[in-house]
């Protein structure tokens, strides 16, 4: 009996996820595999695995291999120490502007890496606003800070863009743990530090190493950042390595070589994600009840602690965003004049006034930026949905789908691109769909990271109730496991949309340049020399997605009551 | 319900719209005056050349032209390529001199001497068949910020810029992730010949300030005034004297010369329509020529082409340096991994 309702269970809801696997397939797996099966066929045509094996085993691949690794590793450091402090005020403490806080440390996310670099050139960099203030300060000849340009710069970079990720998974975590063990160990007399040490962290550890490794491969995909803040060719990684092979010195081959050494790697690392969010979702089941009630701050000593905490944050994220933001208003009135304060991009911008140069196609671009990453939003919640309904259950087959689903996170962008070239040369169509369709595939990993821990924590019984009262499975899946799902679904769905929005590498890739989107006109102004306008547009991004943020972070509030 | 019925309709939709853009948009009708161009897709683009000179070709000749956005130049060779089997493409546009060697080698391209040929000048010829036809030129060159350079402080060559003075005023560009970033490579390669350029590498590694992976990035530190010299074209001036009225930022001309990029068109062996793409390819040669020069911000290659006056602060260089096609292909891969093992160090 029991079998059989199993049967009829995976039956329907399987069935409700198969066209979203079918679009994963058709448009992330197909053209993966086409690239890199170029890696066991030589340019006669023969198969072997002797380009595979060279790879592998050659000193200089190793390197960089270990050069990214190590950088990632180091990087990942710096992200836990900023982020975790972070994490412990947001979970255990209530003020005013929380939400605000998570929603702007949210948006180096999705800015393209080309304007953050911008952003920290402008902040930090030798003729940047730090330096330029602390010259006039004590007065110096030149310029103090020697930030970028570095390694350090790397590790600063990247922490900007991580620091948040372990902020806000955390602490969105710890909110939810259940209270008893920490009342228990203090009712047996164990002072606020070693209930920490002996119960807290050790209960906030998987989720801490779940972060972790999602950070840690952010930064072994990162690229831009690397060689422009950290100086050159010196640190050179596995990504650098499969952009020459494949566009400077087109080596098919080595690339795809190369891309399936990264590959592995990557997939170790999502196979360690999944495994360790599955045990932390399992750990912890749906807690309304005992929920640890949050405090005011209170005392001079941490008041002052938190208090320092955010100047230093508010500094690291917001003087490279609040750069970029004034750096929009600014133009230069006349001949080689100094800059002043200026509406005139945002003039141009909403079409006021004629737009010159790229800057005349920006209004259509944010209208059709506007569309796309609300079609793709629209489009990820059902796709997001029914592929969790896949992946909630334990068993062989829903990890390997799930690690399916998390994949194009962990592939890097060059092959992506590569794969998508393959394609669309292939159907003859480059058009907004394939854009729409691209950062789908793009956003589903992220949609899916909201939605399959909420579905995980929907406890049995209530399905169990469900169907002793008669209901099949589509109506216990639409009546109750959906309108749960709702909150979760939503977050998803607006992570997708401000993912959209700030696509550019896929989309530069795949389009044939016909396509205007936010980012595309902003690397076309940059590309053409004006600045404050990209700022503008910048800015604009800015502005969107900390609204769309906020959205969520209410949306998650009104959630959890 | 509806919920179900939804998620069954919006995904039927996604997969009609993308069956329907799937369908092949080409198919040559052999009677109508009708010629398919591949182009890079900066060519095809809005900000491109091509979406003003084609309706002007049209008009002009009545020949209908399809142009086709077919990737960088590089995946645009490898598609024209693939499609051996069956051609689509009449004439290719954007093939550089780097890629020249490929482009013979892939036996795709037909000789055709137009007679356009006598208004270009011969350092920019490809090989003596013209299977490859210049259209536009440009020189990598430094460029350099007026306010931070004195005139006592202005170098003169390459080897000026491994000098002490100079120390972390220099922005470079990587030539494994740009193609500028590669002139510059070749460049060194030109001066110094193949034993002595990875000695300037090495003195400049230290004098640089960054080596950015990409041209904008490079360019943009440049003007937020992180360094007051950047690898770029001996052209960047122009945008400053069109758009911001200023001539703050100038080119370096080098006395050892600059490395010279050439772009070219070219007539596919298999086209079914060779007399109207001679036709077209004529049309890029003359009266298209300023408009792909001010669009890609390169030289047009027909001496007889009038530029307007803010190209006087384009320098043209005395000496245009070139490495032979076969050469490039067949040592790139070596130098690329030399030089990268020399600057990782």
């Amino acid at each position: 009996m029991g079998t059989k309702k199993e049967n009829i269970k995976t039956k329907t809801l399987g069935w409700l996820s198969i066209p979203a696997f079918v679009l994963l397939f058709l448009l992330f797996l197909i053209p993966l595999c086409l690239t890199l099966s170029n890696a066991v066929y030589s340019a006669e045509g023969g198969f072997s695995f002797s380009s595979l094996f060279s790879t592998f085993t050659s000193p200089y691949t190793l390197h960089v291999l270990g050069f990214t690794l190590y950088q990632a590793l180091l990087s990942t450091l710096a992200s836990v120490l900023v982020g975790l402090p972070g994490a412990y005020i947001l979970a255990n403490y209530n003020f005013t502007g929380k939400r605000l806080v998570k929603a702007v440390s949210t948006v180096p996310f999705v800015l393209p890496s080309i304007l953050v670099v911008l952003g920290f050139v402008i902040f930090y960099g030798n003729n940047g606003i730090l330096n330029r203030f602390l010259m006039k300060l004590f007065n110096l000849s030149n310029p103090p800070l020697h930030i970028l340009y570095s390694f350090k710069a790397i590790i600063l970079a990247h922490a900007f863009f991580n620091f948040p990720i372990i902020m806000n998974l955390v602490s969105t975590y710890w909110e939810h743990m259940d209270y008893h063990c920490e009342q228990a160990a203090q009712t047996l007399g164990a002072d606020s530090w070693r209930t920490f040490w002996n119960i807290t962290f050790p209960r906030l550890l998987p989720s801490i190493l779940s972060a972790c490794t999602l950070v840690f491969l952010f930064c072994y995909n990162s690229f831009a950042i690397i060689m422009v803040l950290g100086g050159g060719p010196q640190f050179t990684t596995m990504e650098v390595e499969i952009y020459r092979r494949a566009r400077v010195s087109m080596d098919n081959q080595a690339a795809a070589t190369i891309s399936i050494m990264s590959l592995l790697v990557t997939c170790l690392l999502l196979v360690l994600y999944t495994h360790l969010q599955k045990a932390s979702v399992q750990r912890e089941q749906f807690t309304s009840g005992n929920i640890k009630s949050k405090k005011t701050v209170q005392g001079f000593w941490s008041k002052f602690l938190i208090f320092l905490y955010s100047i230093v944050c508010a500094l690291f994220v917001l003087g490279p965003l609040t750069s970029v933001i004034v750096r929009s208003f600014m133009a230069s009135s006349s001949r080689s004049g100094a800059l002043q304060f200026s509406l005139k991009w945002y003039r141009q911008l909403f079409g006021l006034v004629k737009g010159t140069g790229n800057m005349g196609s920006a209004l259509s671009a944010l209208q059709h930026s506007m569309a796309i990453a609300l079609l793709v939003a629209l489009i990820s919640i059902p796709t997001s949905l029914t592929l969790a309904t896949a992946l909630k259950r334990k068993g062989f087959w829903s990890s390997a789908l799930e690690l399916l689903g998390m994949l194009p996170m962990a592939v890097s962008s060059v092959v992506i691109g590569l794969g998508y070239y393959l394609i669309s040369s292939r159907i003859h169509s480059s058009g907004y769909i394939m854009v729409v369709l691209a950062h789908l595939i793009i956003a589903i990993p992220f949609a899916l990271r909201s939605v399959v821990p909420e579905y995980r924590k929907i406890p049995p019984n209530y399905l169990q109730a469900a169907h002793t009262l008669g209901a099949d499975e589509l109506r216990i899946f639409l009546t109750i496991e959906a309108p749960l799902l709702k909150n979760s679904l939503l977050t998803g769905a607006m992570f997708a949309f401000a993912l959209s929005l700030g696509e550019l590498n896929a989309t530069l890739t795949l389009s044939n340049s016909n396509i205007v989107t936010l980012p595309v006109i902003m690397y076309q102004l940059i590309g053409s020399y004006n600045y404050q306008g990209a700022c503008a547009l910048g800015t604009i991004l800015i502005v969107i997605s900390v609204t769309v943020f906020l959205l969520s972070e209410y949306l998650k509030g009104k959630e959890n009551g | 319900m509806n919920k179900h019925h939804f998620v069954c309709v919006v995904l039927a939709l996604v997969f009609a719209c993308a069956s329907i853009s799937a369908q092949p948009s080409q198919e040559v009708k052999p009677e109508t005056r009708e010629i398919t161009v591949y182009a890079y897709d900066a060519f095809c683009g809005d900000w491109g050349p091509g979406p003003s000179i084609v309706p002007e070709f049209e008009k002009k000749t009545g020949i209908k032209v399809n142009l086709v956005s077919a990737g960088d130049a590089g995946q645009m060779l490898t598609k024209a390529e693939s499609e051996k089997a069956a051609p689509i493409a009449d004439v290719v546009i954007g093939i550089s001199n780097e890629m020249a060697g490929k482009a013979y080698e892939s036996d795709l391209f037909a000789s055709y001497a137009s007679p356009m040929l006598t208004d270009i000048p011969s350092f920019l010829h490809f090989d003596e068949q013209n299977r490859l036809l210049p259209f536009d030129y440009g020189n990598f060159a430094f460029v350099y910020d007026t306010e931070k350079i004195k005139d006592d402080m202005i170098p003169h060559s390459l080897a000026d810029l491994t000098l002490p003075k100079y120390k972390n005023k220099v922005i470079l560009i990587d030539p494994r992730t740009s193609s500028v970033g590669l002139g510059l490579l070749l460049w060194t390669i030109e001066v110094y010949g193949e034993d002595n350029y990875l000695s300037w590498w090495k003195s400049m590694k230290d004098n640089a300030l960054t080596i950015a992976e990409g041209w904008s990035s490079a360019y943009g530190l440049f003007t937020e005034g992180e360094a007051p010299i950047v690898l770029s074209y001996t052209t960047s001036p122009v945008y400053h004297v069109t758009y911001e009225n200023t001539t703050r930022y100038q080119t370096l001309l080098f006395d050892e010369g600059h490395d010279t990029t050439v772009e070219a068109v070219a007539l596919m062996k298999s086209s079914k329509h060779p007399e109207l793409a001679k036709q077209f390819i004529d049309f890029i040669l003359s009266d298209a020529q300023l408009k792909i020069a001010l669009s890609n911000s390169m030289y047009p290659a027909n001496s007889k082409t009038e530029l307007p006056a803010a190209f006087q602060y384009a320098p043209k260089t005395e000496k245009n340096l070139t490495l032979d096609a076969k050469t490039i292909e067949k040592n790139l891969d070596r130098w690329l991994t030399e030089w990268e093992q020399v600057m990782s160090k």
